[in-house]
């Protein structure tokens, strides 16, 4: 195991944000810590870096690991641009070869936006800085909180399929923080966070096999001969409409063939990440 | 620390407007001096023989002394903004070490200190050489230099004394408009320290600034009195009195003094800016060690 936590807690006075969390990272993996704002995500990262001490319990890294971070928000100085920005921060490390900020800023697409002020570039492109940045010690893990926050979809996909990239073919073991929760497919292991406590971990088709039900909307002429024959309660009636939640694709089955007749039309939506996430962490604002 | 001492110059010295307005603090003083005061004084000097260009450089003393303080202050602001900006998280996840990282941002505030005074020094003797033929030896001149480094480096210290409790960019602001009002009258630029009511002059003397401030004056003015005082000393004590060429402690202090003192509050100054952050480190990795 390459980094443990055992018993992981912090307390704020009285508030408890992390309590007793326990997690164990394998080398090469990637795993989403997923929750809503508040849960929690931030300041455990925060203790598995080793920003802030846990007020009780304990991370345990199996050697002096090389750690690379992505922040929330920018750490690089808007003034200087983007090559100036990555030599200062590599000439602060002790072993970075010289060619380093080269190597990065072609294998990330800098090489355009190099003597761009870092505060004239798009969220993208910052964001792509912010990687390489965190990359310039050659790190053994790579933290990233809520890294495609407030990107693009196009900007978010090309994010993800980098850090695969980079988790496959150097063998990085990737830990996030994020809440866009369909992107959690990406991850070997996801581990949903609430109110500072682990609520259910797995890969992202269990959590949703376990945690999300499927969706089916039927459109029908006559909704009380409908419901009549259905035993389930309905989670939506309209004038048209019945919607049930169902644990399985077979139920949804078993419904549709059992009352072709009535059935108009019909829509079948699987449980999404949204689903079970959702079902865990429950519909209310924080 | 060569990165991040780069890192830093290059950060103060890109915001040209923040370098202007850094250097405008500097250059009030010497404004309103022109403005309002320099007549003034000018007549109530009118026996001091050569009275013009001795004003002109007891002001030049006062406004570098001012000049040390107030840019190596705006430049350590740096280290407020960073942990503002939770730049300073990311600047320890690095190999530098929390003290050299600190280390780096005294060095880059002492270095834009000693350029400021440069600076100010250069416009000041230039706009005096025109309007009134100010001229100064070269001995003056790298006396000057010398203390340009040792003001600069004893201001950045004494700031970061005060700049350690300040966590909010607003307070920072605050802080920086207390300090650039108030230097003006301790270091005695604005009005002589001789003219101050006693409690006053007592105060002035417990401030670093006074000292750096005496003792440009006496490099830049030395020759100059020498010729206008001549065998006149108990006239010349006096004036150096008055002007706080030469501060009193229980006689007026020689040059050497003057050094050993500045190097005394030098030393007291970098253990209470160091020695905290020297403790928090300790305790730190006491912590993980426990654990």
């Amino acid at each position: 195991m390459l980094l443990e936590a055992k018993h992981l807690t912090k307390t704020f006075g009285e508030k408890v944000a992390v309590n007793a969390v326990d997690l164990q990272i394998e080398k090469g993996s990637f795993t989403a810590l997923l929750g809503p704002n508040g849960a929690g995500k931030s300041t455990t990262l925060n203790m598995l870096i080793g920003l802030s001490q846990p007020t009780a319990g304990q991370v345990v890294y199996d050697q002096q690991p090389k750690l690379g971070v992505v922040f929330q928000g920018s750490v690089l100085d808007n003034m200087l641009t983007v090559r100036e920005n990555l030599q200062i921060r590599a000439g602060q490390y002790r072993h970075v070869p010289a060619d380093r900020v080269t190597v990065l800023s072609q294998q990330l697409g800098l090489t355009n936006f190099m003597s761009q002020r870092y505060d004239t570039l798009s969220g993208g492109q910052r964001r792509r800085v912010d990687i390489a940045r965190a990359l310039l010690n050659n790190p053994d893990i790579l933290f990233l909180d809520e890294p495609t926050t407030g990107l693009d979809i196009q900007t978010r996909r090309a994010i993800w399929t980098l850090v695969q990239k980079l988790q496959r073919e150097q063998n990085l073991t990737v830990i996030l923080t994020m809440h866009y929760l369909d992107e959690a497919d990406a991850a070997d292991n996801v581990i949903v966070i609430d109110h500072g406590k682990v609520l259910a971990h797995g890969t992202a088709a269990e959590l949703k096999d376990r945690y999300a039900a499927d969706l089916l909307t039927i459109t029908t002429p006559d909704v009380s001969q409908l419901v009549a024959n259905i035993d389930r309660k309905p989670t939506r009636v309209t004038a048209t409409q019945i919607a049930f939640n169902l644990p399985t694709m077979q139920d949804a089955l078993d419904i549709l063939t059992a009352n072709r007749t009535l059935i108009s039309n019909f829509e079948f939506r699987p449980g999404t990440m949204d689903d079970a996430f959702l079902a865990l962490t429950g519909k209310e604002m924080r | 620390m060569t990165a991040m001492i780069k890192r830093n110059l290059l950060l103060y010295f890109r915001d040209w407007s923040g370098v202007f307005f850094s250097l405008l603090g500097a250059l009030i003083s010497f404004i309103l001096y022109l403005v309002f005061l320099k007549q003034n004084m000018l007549s109530s000097w009118h026996q001091v023989p050569d009275a013009k260009v001795l004003l002109d450089t007891w002001l030049i003393g006062g406004t570098l002394a001012i000049t040390g303080i107030t840019t190596t202050l705006s430049s350590l602001a740096l280290m407020v903004t960073d942990k503002a900006d939770h730049i300073a998280e990311d600047l320890e996840l690095t190999d530098a070490g929390p003290l050299r990282l600190f280390a780096s941002y005294l060095s880059s505030a002492a270095v834009i200190g000693f350029l400021m005074q440069l600076a100010m020094f250069v416009i000041m003797w230039g706009g005096f050489y025109v309007t009134d033929g100010l001229t100064l030896s070269v001995t003056a001149v790298l006396n000057t230099l010398g203390l340009m480094v040792f003001s600069s480096l004893l201001a950045t210290v004494v700031n970061a004394i005060f700049i350690r409790g300040i966590h909010s960019v607003d307070s920072l602001g605050k802080l920086a408009t207390i300090i650039g009002t108030a230097t003006g009258f301790l270091v005695g630029t604005y009005i002589p320290i001789g003219l101050l009511p006693s409690f006053a002059q007592n105060l002035v003397k417990f401030i670093p600034g006074s000292y750096v401030a005496a003792l440009y004056r006496e490099f830049l003015m030395g020759a100059k009195l020498d010729v206008a005082f001549g065998e006149n000393t108990a006239a010349r004590t006096s004036f150096d009195k008055l002007m706080g060429i030469r501060l009193n402690w229980s006689t007026l202090l020689t040059q050497q003094e003057t050094y050993h003192i500045m190097g005394l509050m030098l030393i007291g100054a970098a253990v209470l800016a160091f020695g905290p952050e020297w403790l928090r480190i300790r305790r730190r990795r006491r912590v993980v060690r426990e654990r």
